[in-house]
């Protein structure tokens, strides 16, 4: 008897508690959105490591939007979770390049309206009007940069200096190298003199050969943090986002940036809405809060990755312009490559090869 | 007449029954069969240029199944699963031993012991190995301040990183259910053995490891098959370089962007489930052990 009286409570409790649960939740978004002003709120969907909470919360004081922040790793991880969510779930993406242009054509964002954009014009010419985006209708510029080389000197004899010296057996067991296939293959093609955007079989199976060279040089993939493992000493040397090469530069002053002679994998990240966002002013409030120079700059302190916000780096001076790794010199820009949308059959063939790679 | 007692019988019988195995069945065909019948039809669909699944019939996804590169990543994962329970077993057989032979007290002590880490989130456990074992983690700081090593060893990111950190995770899986058999053992038998002339190690031999194989067989599926699934193990551990059939399926899923081809691996994963399943079974094995 009595054990059934404490089942029939200990139901009760956790029914209660469920449902607590469930109004607590709704609450909080409730009472915090009304504390900040209670203006709304604002689903993001940015990259890891890329966006400072100091810019978030700034923003948050600013307008008195409550702004809810989920983060991917790859735009492939992104472009899925886009889909198989109910269309309204993020207002903001972060896609590249490549990927903004995958998801123009597949209607996957909303136009932005552009007379809001009022600090647009704190963005460089060059990065203005980009070809997978023309007239930038659909996304504006947030941060670019290359996917490079960092060398831990104290530990690595080897002269690196290109893509090619990824490959050397005396760099065995010691890279750490992006978890992102386009990256790495195309990596790969280029240490051949091929382009990333390689189509031609021949030429990929040369590239395959190449790729399962560097199996034995490479101890961690990681694109979230790859700066972790070069500080820690884990790895010596690796295959990185430029600015994670620079944060980990100012931990540990025996780690370089090297520009791959071959020419490098470029980038550059973008603010989109997506189609069927529920806030949509508030989401160009915030595109337009980003491209504020201030902001920008809150930014590039954190993750100093190649800033489009000319205004932006005026005010940096040196500390940003003097860096290599923050501010990659403009003749490595040119050399360098972009990545660009391929057909399901080409991509197949570089997904085998990854899976080759991984096993 | 005959109505009446349709009638009276739908009363008694099928009202209670509805109540009682409705919702089950309810549950069951919403979380498990429609599922899994919405993962078989995937499995046959294929993509178009922008990674949208389209229904049009392919099976190059069953196909890719029996490529060589997959096969060796279903070889790997079977070996980093065999080697882990192996461990379990190896580790958790005397541990559990201990626990069902300690008197009073110190039993539950030991026992939570096993219990309370279960209640940190794993991910958190497997990144603390991680700072742990890194090369200027804790334990190699210890081993060159005592000098037994003067350069770093490189513990981090190998095959048997991976497996450790699966040891780790799915140990207590091991134990539980030994710990069950043993506690079920009859001391009586111990001491009918040994007043009857058997050694020690024959009394174990032919006595208690048959009595509490059970436990271990049971324990050996509970821990073998979540171990070709715990994609995050060989991804923060092994570093990405010892996937197992989990990293497949997550991969297509997410960075590949082709479900049809993830759902086919899936299948492939519930069929090696199934099939350990039906082994257990054939040698005996319990069902109730296994939770089922």
């Amino acid at each position: 008897m009595k054990r059934k009286l404490i089942s029939v409570l200990l139901t009760a409790t956790m029914a209660a508690t469920l449902l607590a649960g469930c109004g607590g939740s709704g609450s909080e978004t409730a009472s915090s959105g009304a504390a900040a002003g209670d203006g709304g709120e604002l689903n993001v969907f940015v990259w890891t490591e890329y966006v400072p909470d100091s810019v978030f919360e700034k923003f948050e004081e600013e307008t008195g939007i409550k702004v809810n922040v989920s983060t991917y790793s790859s735009n492939e991880d992104m472009l899925a979770k886009v889909k198989s969510e109910s269309e309204g779930t993020y207002d903001i993406v972060q896609p590249s390049d490549y990927m903004i242009q995958l998801m123009i054509e597949q209607g996957m964002l909303e136009e932005l309206n552009q007379e809001a954009l009022t600090n647009l014009s704190n963005i460089g010419e060059s990065y203005l009007d980009p070809s997978y985006d023309p007239g930038n209708k659909y996304s504006v510029p947030y941060q670019g940069g290359v996917a490079a080389i960092a060398v831990n000197t104290d530990k690595v004899d080897l002269d690196v200096t290109s893509y090619n010296d990824l490959f050397d057996p005396a760099l065995s067991g010691s890279l750490v190298v992006l978890d992102d296939y386009r990256a790495v293959i195309g990596m790969a093609a280029r240490s051949l003199g091929y382009s990333m955007n390689e189509t031609d079989t021949a030429k990929l199976t040369e590239v395959q050969d190449k790729l399962l060279t560097l199996k034995d040089n490479v101890k961690l993939y990681d694109s979230d943090s790859p700066k972790s493992a070069l500080i820690s000493g884990d790895c010596t040397a690796g295959f990185a986002w430029s600015a994670e090469i620079a944060l980990a530069m100012e931990e540990n002053p025996a780690i370089e940036v090297v520009y791959p002679s071959e020419g490098a994998y470029l980038f550059m990240d973008n603010w989109a809405i997506t189609k069927g966002a529920k806030n949509y002013e508030a989401a160009m409030q915030f595109i337009n809060f980003m491209l504020d120079s201030e902001s920008a700059q809150m930014v590039s302190e954190e993750f100093p990755y190649l800033c489009p916000n000319t205004k932006a780096v005026e005010a940096m001076g040196e500390e940003y312009s003097g860096n290599l790794a923050k501010n990659p010199p403009a003749d490595v820009i040119a050399a360098g490559e972009y990545v660009e949308n391929l057909d399901t059959d080409t991509l197949a063939i570089y997904d085998e090869m990854w899976t080759k790679l991984k096993q | 007449m005959k109505s009446a007692h349709a009638k009276h019988e739908w009363k008694s019988n099928t009202l209670p029954a509805m109540v009682m195995v409705g919702p089950v069945t309810l549950c069951m065909i919403l979380l498990v069969a429609i599922p899994l019948i919405y993962v078989g039809v995937m499995s046959f669909c294929s993509i178009d240029q922008y990674y949208n699944v389209v229904f049009k019939f392919t099976t190059q996804n069953h196909l890719r199944l029996f490529s060589t590169d997959y096969l060796k990543i279903y070889g790997q994962s079977l070996a980093i699963a065999f080697l882990t329970t192996l461990f379990c077993i190896l580790i958790g057989y005397p541990f559990s031993y201990l626990i069902a032979r300690t008197k009073s007290k110190r039993k539950k002590l030991l026992y939570m012991l096993v219990i309370i880490p279960f209640w940190t989130n794993s991910l958190i456990r497997i990144y603390g190995w991680r700072t742990f074992l890194g090369t200027n983690g804790w334990l190699n700081t210890a081993l060159q301040f005592l000098h037994l090593t003067s350069e770093p060893i490189d513990f981090l990111f190998k095959q048997g990183t991976t497996v450790l950190g699966m040891v780790y995770c799915l140990i207590p899986f091991m134990i539980l259910p030994l710990y069950t058999s043993i506690e079920k053992l009859d001391t009586n038998l111990l001491e009918a053995s040994s007043d009857l002339g058997a050694k020690k190690i024959s009394t174990f031999l032919e006595v208690v490891l048959p009595l509490t194989a059970g436990g271990i067989f049971s324990g050996s599926i509970m821990v073998f098959i979540p171990c070709l699934g715990y994609f995050f193990v060989s991804d923060i551990l092994g570093g990405g370089n010892s996937d197992v059939i989990g990293n497949l399926i997550e991969r297509q899923f997410q960075s590949g962007n082709n479900w049809p081809l993830g759902a086919a691996l899936s299948i492939i994963l519930i069929l090696i489930t199934l099939l350990l399943v039906k082994l257990y079974q054939k040698m005996g094995g319990d069902m109730e052990s296994l939770g089922m």
